[in-house]
């Protein structure tokens, strides 16, 4: 591929990546970067929403839900205030597709969210990027800058009649706020917690105002869909899982990372293919498919997936934030089961009382080998417990810790009886 | 505007306005539905998730608390997916709670507690050590806060930033860290409603900390006399005495609340030094006294009379009934404390009925105001038998000292009180007992010009015997 | 981030705060991008922590005093972030991940190692006020597991050798 020329034949998200120094504006309208938003101020709003929607763009944070369909719930007044705010808090464990995208290519996200806050009428914008990612940030923080300073973002874009003002947000360390209800929480001065729906942000969100909350992934794919159309898009990927998806690969391969491969590909190809294979020629034997909240695959399962919403589904997990996490023949589930356990204990927000309690109460009951208590029946105990603490709050991160744990029991069961049998001396964690 | 629906609640037609909170509507026609966060006074927080509901046609079950009332809505609690839900939700509950029932003030009314013995799941799994908080604090305004057995419901912090804007509570931390705390202490004058919509027993009052069971008391409902705003309230009693005041909703006047010194009203009723017989002055010492004699004493003085502003209408009727025009009465008005409005529910006017005892002065064709009491007190010669009748709720005290320092001419003076023996009672020749706001009924005015209740709970000695009763003796 | 004792007592740092002309400005600039002045009370934190490192009660005094939001929201809000700290902490925050893929690869052995390496505890600076160190959820950089944050860099993978050899080098 051309060192400076954009590649979107094999790309959606990714297709700059590969040229030095597009993080510069001037390196990214180069190579065909704002064209997009250009022609879209030229377009009707509803055409933009039209086509995003009919393009099959899910929902790249976890849930999966289709990305035209949410806009359709969003205010249609545009005089009215409202908010368009990117999930950038990338924080389910396993993940980091979004710092990998925005670091490297940060106007891609801000063109993305120009074109949809046209398509939307919103006239503020935050970028919500997790605390850790400082420099992404900063980075961020320029490109805006130079955004600002071309006159694409600010009051009456390219004499447009149309005022869009973006900025950065930092969080300050907290999986939660990477709900969209808990980061509106959190932006508006508060602690990240998930507030009751309904109402729903597209209808009382940020300050009770209408705010549309979407994926940097879901927001970066815009301009591409745009550029090339939703019959395009739709070529990618399956009937209902369209377009390229990026996946965050981690664990025993040889060669972890970020790729960005259409959405169906299986996970045997980017395990062998993209990943180079397992590491030390190990064999495989578990994989979390979509972040720590997805229920694991065993061998089996892993080599006959294809990596798309419905396979993933049907197979008993979920696709998630495509963060894929492989462990080879010597990792023990129970390690896994523990650390699981741990974060979302460590996360809870503390609101509900089936999650308060629950994820304590899940690592306690785990972890009852280290004072000499356990009982093999305690892998039911768990089971069960976790089974309780589905469906029953006001967000997700309750499920999101029972479901792990209920699908390592599923597949792991005699393994977790072992390992919570074994003693151990030190009660560290 | 109040519009009403038709809705079934586990099977029963239930009849709710329009757009109204489900989990109320379903309480208000008597079902039956855990809950803790959930308070009628206070925003949605949807917590507890105690409340669940299934609703035909509505795929996930959802909290009733966060629903409205619409026309033909199916709704059940009482499925076994909810019944299971619920039991659970109270297992999570009940997880790092210390179970200390035994010695928790809160036992026999505990939201916990009721569940628990309903819903409970006896064989506890939980053998894993429980997260400590702290147990014992003082965080002000006589509130004790236990944080191990808090549920964080948020009632207590969304009524300081809801109700009192006062923000003095908050929660600390994540998950089950996660802690009440108060910053600095409390401030404002409404904490005891913190005691009251504690779902259990982290938060209970010095004040009745220890002092009674709750099994061991009766309600009285009546009105509290604080000031003139009114609030209905109830007063919890047995025969030892009153223990402690509550507020009870009322939409048009206090809502859900009543401010801290509506709590004290009723002190003086069950104080160890509270009048309970005519008594007279013995060298400054009040020793018992038969009536018959004081009735002589009086007799051929010129009677003047100085009434209090929260008598009953009919106690101010039935005494000007029985005066007539045969003694000189004017009216004592409390004066002003702080400001004339909090906003909330205080207000600076301590008269509770100034309206009744107005209106029955003028209906007697007395004048009841300041410059009459002047009047009055600079008319007082020796041969004056002065009658005082004593405010029952005294805030300021030199106030009405100084009142007492102009009835020293007078050859007889007498108090008739519904309270305790006061060292500035010793200006006084006889002291004699009338009912407390507890022991009587009939009708104050409030602020407004609404009639609120009195009504009888407790009796105490001679006290039946009411200003009309001390009236008559004019006649004498 | 509470020290996680029981007892929520803000802890001074024995002199007033406020911020330097330069954060003053910083902090009106703040205001310009919220419709509300509550909104930028993570960003003003952040700012605080810039200049003081963490956040004493003498903070949160100053900044309830400027923005008016209540001292108690303003702790709420420090106790819920990791990254908000209510305790003095050193020069250098060092910050471990101990999620799944560092913990695959010896995340959690380096922190326990760092720890006993230097002779402290969670967050509790190294005698010599130079390094404070503090496990972390995952920081969204699996790929180079095990990995840290050094200040605001990330650095990875590491061992337990080369993470000493990194924060010994540390001012």
């Amino acid at each position: 591929m051309e060192k400076d020329t954009a590649n979107y034949k094999d790309f959606s998200l990714l297709s700059y990546h590969h040229i030095p120094g597009v993080h510069n504006i001037e390196v990214f309208e180069r190579a065909g970067g704002y064209e997009m938003m250009k022609k879209c101020f030229g377009m009707e709003p509803d055409f933009i929403k039209e086509e995003v929607k009919a393009s099959g763009l899910r929902g790249r944070g976890g849930a999966g839900f289709p990305t035209g369909v949410k806009w359709g719930f969003f205010s249609k007044d545009r005089s009215a205030q409202k908010y368009l705010l990117c999930n950038a808090d990338e924080s389910e464990p396993g993940t980091f597709k979004d710092r990998y995208l925005v670091e490297k290519n940060p106007h891609i996200l801000i063109e993305g969210m120009i074109i949809s806050a046209w398509a939307l009428g919103t006239q503020k914008g935050y970028i919500y990027i997790r605390g850790e990612f400082y420099q992404q940030a900063m980075i961020l923080e320029k490109a805006l800058k130079e955004a600002y300073a071309k006159g694409y973002l600010g009051k009456n874009i390219l004499g447009k009649g149309f005022d869009f003002d973006l900025y950065v947000h930092r969080g300050a360390g907290a999986y939660i706020c990477g709900e969209e209800t808990g980061m509106i929480s959190s932006l508006e001065g508060k602690k990240g917690q998930p507030k009751l729906k309904p109402p729903f942000p597209a209808i009382k969100g940020y300050r009770g105002l209408p705010t549309m909350v979407n994926n940097v992934e879901s927001l970066a794919a815009v301009p591409w869909i745009m550029r090339f159309g939703a019959a395009e898009y739709k070529k990618w990927g399956t009937e209902k899982s369209a377009g390229t998806k990026l996946f965050s690969i981690s664990g025993d391969v040889n060669k972890p990372g970020v790729i960005e491969v259409p959405l169906g590909t299986s996970l045997k190809e980017i395990i062998e293919v993209h990943c180079g294979g397992m590491r030390n020629g190990n064999k495989l034997k578990a994989v979390v498919p979509g972040g720590s909240s997805a229920p694991v695959f065993n061998h089996d399962e892993s080599y006959v997936v294809k990596m798309d919403y419905e396979d993933v589904a049907a197979k008993g997990s979920m696709l998630g934030s495509g963060a894929i996490i492989i462990l080879d023949e010597t990792r023990n589930i129970g390690d896994l089961m523990k650390w699981t356990l741990e974060f979302y204990h460590h996360e809870s927000c503390g609101q509900c009382t089936p999650c308060r309690e629950g994820t304590g109460w899940l690592e306690s009951v785990f972890k009852r080998r280290d004072s000499g208590k356990a009982s093999k029946s305690d892998i039911d105990l768990l089971d069960k417990t976790a089974a309780s603490m589905r469906g029953q709050t006001i967000c997700a991160l309750a499920d999101a810790a029972a479901m792990p744990a209920q699908g390592m029991i599923k597949s792991f069961r005699s393994e977790l009886e072992a390992y919570i049998m074994t003693p151990t001396h030190t009660g560290k964690r | 505007m109040t519009e009403k629906v038709k809705l079934k609640w586990n099977g029963k037609d239930i009849e709710a306005v329009k757009g109204s909170n489900l989990l109320q509507a379903a309480l208000d026609n008597g079902q039956e539905v855990a809950h803790y966060c959930y308070h009628a006074g206070l925003s949605i927080a949807g917590v507890c998730r105690m409340c669940m509901v299934e609703q035909d046609g509505v795929p996930r079950p959802f909290p009733a608390c966060n629903a409205t009332c619409g026309e033909g809505m199916v709704v059940r609690n009482d499925t076994p997916k909810i019944k299971a839900a619920v039991e659970n939700t109270l297992q999570f509950h009940l997880l790092n709670h210390p179970l200390d029932c035994p010695v928790c003030d809160q036992a026999g009314e505990c939201g916990l507690q009721d569940y628990y013995m309903k819903h409970g799941q006896y064989d506890s799994q939980m053998i894993d050590k429980k997260v400590h908080k702290e147990k014992v604090q003082d965080i002000g305004k006589n509130v004790m806060l236990d944080a191990e057995r808090c549920i964080l419901c948020s009632r207590c912090t969304r009524f300081t930033e809801e109700v009192t804007k006062t923000f003095e509570l908050g929660i600390l931390n994540r998950g089950d860290h996660a802690e009440i705390t108060v910053n600095e202490e409390l401030k404002n004058d409404y904490a005891q409603n913190l005691v009251d919509i504690c779902p259990v027993g982290a938060l209970t009052s010095k004040d009745f900390r220890f002092k009674q069971r709750v099994w061991f008391l009766e309600e009285v409902y009546t009105t509290c006399i604080g000031c003139e705003t009114g609030c209905s309230v109830k007063v919890s009693q047995n025969k030892n005495g009153a223990y402690r005041v509550k507020p009870v909703f009322d939409e048009t006047v206090n809502g859900h609340w009543m401010c801290d010194d509506g709590r004290q009203i009723y002190k003086h009723v069950s104080s160890p030094t509270r009048l309970q017989v005519a008594s007279e002055n013995m060298n400054g010492l009040f020793v018992p006294a038969d009536e018959l004699n004081i009735k002589e004493a009086v007799k051929g003085k010129k009677a003047k009379f100085i009434l209090s502003t929260s008598l009953t209408n009919q106690e101010y009727e039935r005494f000007f009934h029985e005066v007539g025009s045969k003694a000189e009465v004017a009216l004592y008005t409390l004066p002003k404390l702080g400001a004339d409005f909090d906003g909330i529910l205080k207000r600076g006017d301590k008269n509770a009925n100034l309206r009744g005892a107005e209106h029955a002065f003028k209906k007697a064709g007395k004048d009841s105001t300041p410059a009459a009491l002047d009047k009055l007190l600079n008319s007082i010669g020796s041969s004056d038998v002065v009658y005082v009748v004593v405010p029952e709720i005294l805030y300021n005290e030199d106030h009405f000292n100084t009142l007492l320092t102009k009835i020293e001419k007078a050859s007889m003076r007498i108090a008739l009180t519904p309270g305790e023996t006061l060292s500035s009672m010793k200006v006084f020749n006889y002291l004699l007992p009338v009912p407390s706001f507890l022991e009587k009924e009939g009708d104050i005015v409030n602020f407004s010009g609404d009639i609120r209740k009195l009504n009888a709970g407790l009796s105490y000695g001679e006290t039946t015997k009411d200003i009309s009763y001390y009236g008559n003796w004019v006649n004498v | 981030m509470s020290s996680h004792s029981n007892t929520h007592v803000s802890h001074s740092q024995g002199a007033p705060f406020k911020f330097t002309a330069e954060n003053l400005a910083k902090y009106e600039e703040l205001l310009t991008r919220y419709d509300d002045v509550e909104s930028a009370l993570l960003p003003v934190l952040h700012l605080v922590q810039e200049q003081n490192r963490w956040l004493p009660i003498e903070a949160i005094e100053y900044v309830s005093e400027l923005m008016k939001i209540p001292e108690i929201s303003i702790k709420e809000v420090i106790s819920f972030y990791d990254m908000f700290y209510d305790i003095p902490v050193a020069r250098n925050m060092v910050h471990v991940c101990t999620n799944i893929t560092c913990s695959m690869f010896g995340g959690r052995e380096i922190y326990q190692g760092l720890l006993k390496h230097f002779d402290t505890d969670y967050l509790t600076p190294t005698r010599d006020g130079r390094i404070s160190l503090q496990k972390m959820e995952c920081l969204g950089a699996c790929e180079m597991a095990p990995c840290m944050r050094i200040n605001n860099d990330y650095v990875g993978p590491v061992d337990l050798v080369s993470a000493i050899h990194k924060l010994e080098e540390l001012p």
